[in-house]
Parts: structure tokens; sequence; C-alpha cells
């Protein structure tokens, strides 16, 4: 349930589908239809090119204290012409401005401002670059009463410059706290009013000093959080399922139920777990039944639990048990495989723990009196898949998993409904869902040393006899096993 | 054929042919159409010849668009003439539904005779290669699929769908063509589902419901391919020259219900026994994407391995299964809050 809520909604959140396109960023990706257009980090990506019109303004400042007045103004009016007109509307507004404007109270947004210019410019950076030489052309050349007074001094053209950026920076309509740019406040006054090469040496600071400013107002809005959530359940969820339907999240939420029932309902005891190996490719071969295929995840368990290398298993489930809902589903997601030759070899290939139950279907549907008694173990399908693949098989024996679940003898009921088994156990269904609780006898598990098919060759697989004999050779090894620890053990609960 | 695939597969050579010559059918569908764009950049296609009943709208420069209609009864004949006419070198057949349709007469005429009009172009004329767009759906969705189809499996797609016997029957004369014809480059690409930001198909038609229909009980893995793979995968076997079957994939699976989570829609359960009479009733009035037979899709696995592509004509998929589906899901909200046009 909760694993659901989790799951839809950091998906239906703004700011999610960039997700995806900066996880391959690195990959040659062309896309041909539209993007989404709203960039989660819209702040962070304005950084670049704002230092890079700063950058420009670092270039050209050396020579705007050394050029003489009239070559400034001569700059002015090649300055003029490819500044945008609505910047030129902004500048007649600030320079009509009250003079109350550029004081002490404007300083502090300053920096952020000059840095405002520049990422508003970021696509034309010679406007970022010309915006101080823009500023002496309306101080210059507007009617204004603050630059007619001051003469054109350096200082007022400054203030200009201020109270321009400060119209700019209003228009965007991007609020600032006013925490901003304390550090601003705290530069000495007299080094800025110099000349406009300091300003523009404040500006070039400017980006870098505001880093972590930037992010404390990001942690003040309320989107940062969700973009945040977002990429930590994005993060989290990074490998849903592995290539056969593993879910690592589905397991571990079914990890106390197994593991429950591993230690306290049937007190699962394992016998020689050190004939797997701790690595490579093996196949586990063990006796199979009850109407839920409980052993498949009690062999997972005793991997887990008690092996040194914690080897997780996969195990081969019978077509049968994909057929029914749910079921199918759920044990897929814990381990379980659909049981055919690719699928094996597949696996084994990646060196994988692989389990089979060769009796299959008819490991299942045998009767209690039947119990321990090994079917046919198939036509030797696992024998062949492991002279192909030389993998060792190991024997499992597995005691009390036959009487969980006993089967009724429903045969021709089944045959009727088109189904390989019909679940009907001397609880089940007579009481409901309570009659699924399996009967707590007391389980062990043994493990047999491997049989190694090392040397045989790669025709080996087709010599039936070959095959046989091995098969034979395997059952028998697990019905001795079976056999000893059924008698040997004092009651079906102990 | 598909056994001495990998044999002929092994034969792997770029011609050094100067300046292609490639014809394509379908030249409209969502593959023509962004595939023209593609080589319309690229320096080493001399001249696109589109072949299709409407102009494309990224045709370029060195586009030539004729009008083509394969559902013509003389229309290889006419092919053919276009084929010595223009000394085409690499022939794209790619007009095949997306789809399905409710016009299945029409269908059949246009993906399995069409299929053999346009083969019977390529017997007359010879072209030096030869690309079959072709799915990884017609392997169908069986209990008995292992978890990856390799190209040897049999192509075993519903019988009751018009829809994919179309495309199987298709490929089958097209597997035909290539063992009567040694000369001519065969390649098909059976393509995994196609999702992404632009494409439109039952599949996104399909995601893009509130209220996604899935069988109870049943969460069959899905695996899917972006539209940019897609295309990449069709220039790739268009540039190199590669015989055989190869299925074009993308990385991973993901069940689907997963699929519905990442795309932010809410799975709708539909016990299985009733699903298949009540998509045949919605089918017929005209309330689905598809017929149905799909309803296997939903509850069986139908996921194909792309190991040989990886290695014999190199295809190196840019997107998971998983980026895909975020991918369409990104533009999908966009359409949703009608953003983005449909």
């Amino acid at each position: 349930m909760t694993k659901k809520v989790l799951g839809s909604d950091p998906f239906s959140r703004e700011g999610e589908g960039e997700e995806a396109p900066a996880s391959d960023a690195g990959r040659p990706s062309k896309r041909p239809g539209a993007k989404t257009s709203k960039r989660p980090g819209a702040k962070t990506s304005k950084r670049p090119s704002a230092k890079a019109s700063a950058k420009d303004e670092v270039t050209h400042a050396p020579k705007a204290p050394k050029v003489p007045a009239e070559a400034l103004e001569a700059m002015d009016a090649t300055a003029e012409a490819p500044a945008p007109p609505e910047s030129e509307a902004a500048i007649e507004r600030a320079a009509s401005a009250p003079p109350s404007a550029p004081t002490k109270s404007n300083r502090p947004e300053e920096d952020s401002a000059i840095d405002e210019v520049g990422a508003e410019a970021s696509v034309t950076t010679a406007r970022a670059s010309d915006a101080p030489d823009n500023a002496d052309a309306s101080a210059d050349e507007s009617p204004s009463p603050s630059a007619t007074e001051a003469d054109g001094s350096i200082e007022d053209k400054i203030r200009a410059l201020e109270s321009q950026l400060d119209v700019l920076l209003a228009r965007a309509g991007r609020e600032r706290p006013s925490t901003d740019s304390d550090e601003a406040t705290s530069e000495p006054r007299s080094e800025r009013a110099n000349d406009g090469s300091v300003e523009v040496r404040d500006a070039a600071r400017g980006p870098i000093e505001e880093e972590p400013q930037d992010s404390a107002s990001d942690i003040a809005s309320g989107e940062f959080y969700a973009r945040q959530w977002g990429r930590v359940a994005l993060r989290d969820r990074a490998e849903d399922v592995d290539e056969f339907g593993l879910d690592e999240q589905f397991l571990s939420m079914a990890k106390p139920v197994i593991d429950l029932l591993y230690t306290k309902w049937w007190r699962v005891e394992t016998h020689g777990i050190e004939n797997v190996p701790d690595a490579g490719r093996v196949i586990l071969c063990a006796n199979h039944a009850g109407a839920v295929p409980y052993d498949g995840l009690m062999l997972a368990a005793a991997l887990r639990r008690e092996h040194p290398a914690q080897r997780p298993l996969r195990w081969l489930a019978d077509d049968f048990v994909f057929h029914f809902p749910f079921m199918g589903v759920a044990l897929n997601r814990l381990g379980a495989v659909r049981a055919c030759q690719e699928n094996a070899e597949r696996l084994l290939r990646s060196s994988t723990v692989v389990g089979v139950f060769p009796e299959g279907v008819k490991g299942v549907s045998k009767s209690y009196r039947e119990r321990y008694q090994l079917q046919r173990f198939g036509r030797g399908g696992h024998i062949k898949l492991a002279l192909r693949t030389r993998t060792p098989i190991v024997p499992v024996a597995i005691v009390g998993s036959e009487e969980t679940h006993p089967m009724l003898p429903t045969g021709p009921l089944a045959k009727l409904l088109n189904l390989p088994i019909v679940p009907v156990t001397p609880t089940f269904p007579w009481f409901g869902a309570l009659g699924l609780v399996p009967l707590p006898a007391k389980w062990s598990i043994s493990f047999l040393p491997p049989i190694s098919v090392d040397g045989y060759d790669d025709k080996s697989a087709d010599d039936e006899l070959l095959v046989g004999r091995l098969n034979e050779k395997v059952r028998a090894a697990i019905q001795d096993e079976l056999d000893v620890r059924v008698r040997n053990r004092r009651s079906l609960f102990r | 054929m598909t056994d001495t695939n990998g044999a002929r597969g092994r034969a792997v050579a770029r011609t050094p042919r100067a300046r292609r010559t490639v014809a394509l059918t379908g030249a409209v569908g969502f593959l023509g159409r962004n595939l023209i764009g593609l080589l319309e950049d690229d320096d080493r296609i001399g001249r696109i010849v589109a072949l299709d009943i409407e102009q494309p709208t990224t045709a370029g420069r060195k586009t030539r668009f004729y009008k083509v209609d394969l559902t013509q009864p003389t229309v290889d004949a006419r092919m053919a003439e276009i084929l010595a006419a223009e000394g085409v070198d690499t022939f794209l057949h790619l007009a095949f539904l997306a789809s399905p349709t409710y016009a299945s007469a029409w269908a059949h005429e246009l993906e399995s005779v069409g299929t053999m009009h346009v083969l019977n172009a390529c017997r007359e004329r010879p072209v030096h290669k030869f690309i079959l767009w072709s799915q990884t759906i017609l392997y169908g969705a069986r209990p008995s699929n292992p978890n990856f189809l390799t190209e040897s499996h049999k192509l075993e797609g519903n019988r009751d769908s018009r829809f994919l016997v179309d495309k199987i029957e298709a490929e089958a004369v097209v597997q035909r063509f290539a063992k009567q014809m040694p000369q001519t480059v065969v390649s098909v690409l059976r393509m995994a589902p196609i999702l992404g930001p632009t494409v439109r198909n039952y599949l996104s038609r399909y995601l893009g419901r509130r209220l996604v229909p899935t069988l109870m009980g049943y969460d069959p893995l899905m695996q899917f391919l972006h539209e940019v793979d897609a295309l990449a995968a069709l220039k790739l076997a268009t540039m190199r020259d590669v015989p055989g079957v190869f299925n074009i994939v993308g990385d991973g699976v993901l069940p689907l219900s997963k699929v519905i989570e990442l795309a932010g829609r809410t799975a709708w359960p539909v016990p299985a026994p009733i699903a298949r009479p009540a998509a045949s009733v919605l089918w017929a009035a005209q309330l689905l994407e598809a017929p149905s037979s799909w309803v296997d899709y939903l509850r069986w696995l139908c996921v194909a391995d792309g190991e040989r592509a990886r290695k014999q004509l190199e295809f190196r998929p840019a997107f998971t299964t998983r980026e895909a589906v975020l991918d369409y899901a990104g533009a999908q909200r966009l359409r949703d809050a009608r953003l983005l046009r449909a």
C-alpha cells in the first residue's frame, strides 16, 4: 500500500519529466520532439552564462578608466545601437527616478542586480558587457535632474546604473529575500565608488559569492522539497525489477514474513550448507511438494540466512504457477523464474544459484500417502542443462514441506477444469483464507555433496543414457537422504 | 531462415559506395517521416525516394516524392519503374500500421499484399539492401515464452488478430525473398513497442487514459523502445550491411504496474475471465485502443533479447525502457494540461 502511494506521488509532480533527461545527459540523444521547457534548475542553468558575461566585462574593464571622455562618448554612441528598446525605456525610467533611489538602502541589491542583468542577457553577452556604458549614455544624454546636477560624475553614473538595475530587477518580477546579500553590505563602500572597473569586478565576483544564498532561498521554497522528493524517489526506485522480474523492494517487504515462517513457524534447520560453493554457478536440485510452493521460498531464505556468501537463489517454477493470478506475480517478484531452458541458461551464464524442482507438477499433486516418495524427475532437462553449461548439481532434500499443504485427490476435477492442479487441501478452501495457513511442521533442508559434471564433453547432453544415469544418481541421493531424515525425526513437529 | 541468419550475419561489411539512394514506403508514418529528416542531414545519402500516398512534411532538398498506393494492383510495376529511374540501392519497407484498425480488409491489402508488391518490385529491379520494419509483439504473449525471446523463436502472435497475422505474413514473404535473392542484403528489425514524447500509437493512447485497464492478479514485464532509438536503429541498418533478423529493444524491463505508475496513471484491474469479452465489446464500440487479442499482452510475457543487434548491428539503445516511459510521461503530462498539441 505505502509503496503505491510513494510511487504514484512523486511522479505526478512537476519537474519530474526533467529527471529522465538529466539521467542520460551523457548519452548521444537527439530528440525529435518537443521537450518539457521548464527546467527545475533555472538558477543553476543561468549561472554559467552570468559568469561568462561577467568575464566579458572583466576583459573590457581595464579599458574603462584609460579612455578619454570623448572616446567614451563615441563608444556610447556605438554601444547604444545594439541595446534593445525595452532596456532603453528602463534606463529612461531609472534616470528619471527620484535621486532617493540610488542611496545606501539600495546598495545591497547591487551585486545581485548585476548578476541579474547578466542572467537576463544570457543570450547576448554583448548587452551585459555594454550595460555600464549604456548607463553612462543615459546619464549623459537624458535630461534627468540627477545627471545634470552632478555634471555626469562617475558616482552618479553608478547610481543611475544601480537604479536601472533595480528597475530591471523589479521588472523581472523575481522576489529576493531581504537577507539575500548580507555579504554585499559588508563590502567597503568607498572601494565600490571608485570607478566602473571596481563595479565590474564586483559583478564578476557576484555569482560566486551568491552560491550559498541561492540555495538558502531555494530551501525556503516548497518547490525545492518537491524536487528533492522526486529525486530521492527516483533514486530509490532506480532499479525496479531485474531482468527476470525480481523486485528488491517487494522482497524486502516480504522478508519479515518469510523470516517468520523460516524461524518460528517451520523452525527450519539446515545441514551441509557448505556444499553450496561461495561463487560460481550451481544447480540446486530438490524435492517438491505442497499446493503452495513454499519450498522455493524457504530454500532461498536458507541460502540468504545461513550461507556465508548469502547467495541469492533464483528458482525455476513450473508454468502452472504463472497461470494463477496474484501468486504467479508475487512469486516472480520474489525470485521465481518460469522453468525453461532459455531462462535457466541465461541465469547460469550470470553465475547464479538456480534451484530446480524436477518433480514439477507431479510433485505438487502427489497425495499425502506418497509423501517423500520422489516422482519421476522429468525427462532430465536439468541434467542436460548442467551438462551443457558444465554446472555442478547439489542435491537438496527438504523434509517437512510435504506435510504443510497435503493435497486431496482432485485429479478428475483438475482435468475437468483444464488446470494442472486444483488446490484443495484438508483446510482450503473450506476455511477460507484461514485454510491457507500451512501446517507448522518442522522443516529440515539438507544440502548434499555436489555431483560434478566436469568429466563430460559437449556431446554428452545428447547422450540419453548418460543423462538418465546422472538423473537417477541425483534422484537416489535425494531419496536416500529423505528416507534417513524422515525415519530419524521423532514427530512431525519436532 | 532464422537459423541461417546467424552465419550470414557475420558478413558485416560497410559498403564503400559513395552516396546512397534510399527509397522508403510509409514515408508519412512516424518512422518514415522522422527518418527522412535524419537522412536529409546525412551527407552519405544522395537521394531519398519517398513512396506514400501523401507528401511527407519533412521532405527536403534531397527527397523526391512519388505518390504510390500499395493497395493498388499494378503498384509493383510502377514501383519497379521508380526504383530503376532513381537508381535506388536501399529499400526501407515501413508501410505498416502502428496501431490496430477497424479497416482490417484495407490493412490486409496494405500490409500483407502490399509487402508482396514491394518485394515483386525489388525482384524486378533488384536493390542492394532491403530493410523491413517488424515488431516483437509478433512473437506473441504466451505463457510458454521464455523471459527473453531470441530471434530464432517462432512468430506465434495470436492468430485471431488480423493486425498481427498480416505482419507475420509480411515477414514470412520477406524471409522467402531473402532466400531467393542472395545478392540482396535483407535486414529485419523487430522492434519492441515504441514509446516516446512525440510518437502516437495505440500504446501511447492506452497509457494516456486516466484509468488504465489491467488484468487483476497479472503484472507482466514490459519492454519498450524509445522513438529515438527506433530511428537510430533504422538509420544504422541503412548505413551498414548486416543481413539477418534483429530484435531492437530498450534495456531493462518494467512490470506493467510500474509503467502505469511512472506514467502517473491509475491502474484499473479487470478480472481476467471477463476481460476478453469486455474488450471485444469495447473494441466493437470503438472505446478501446486494441482488439481483445491484446489482453494476452496484459497477461503474459513478450520480451525480446536484443543481444544479436548489440553484437552484429552494434546497436546500443540510448534510452532504457524506464527512460522511454518517463520521457513519454513528461510529454503526456503537457498534453494533459493542453500545453502540447495531441
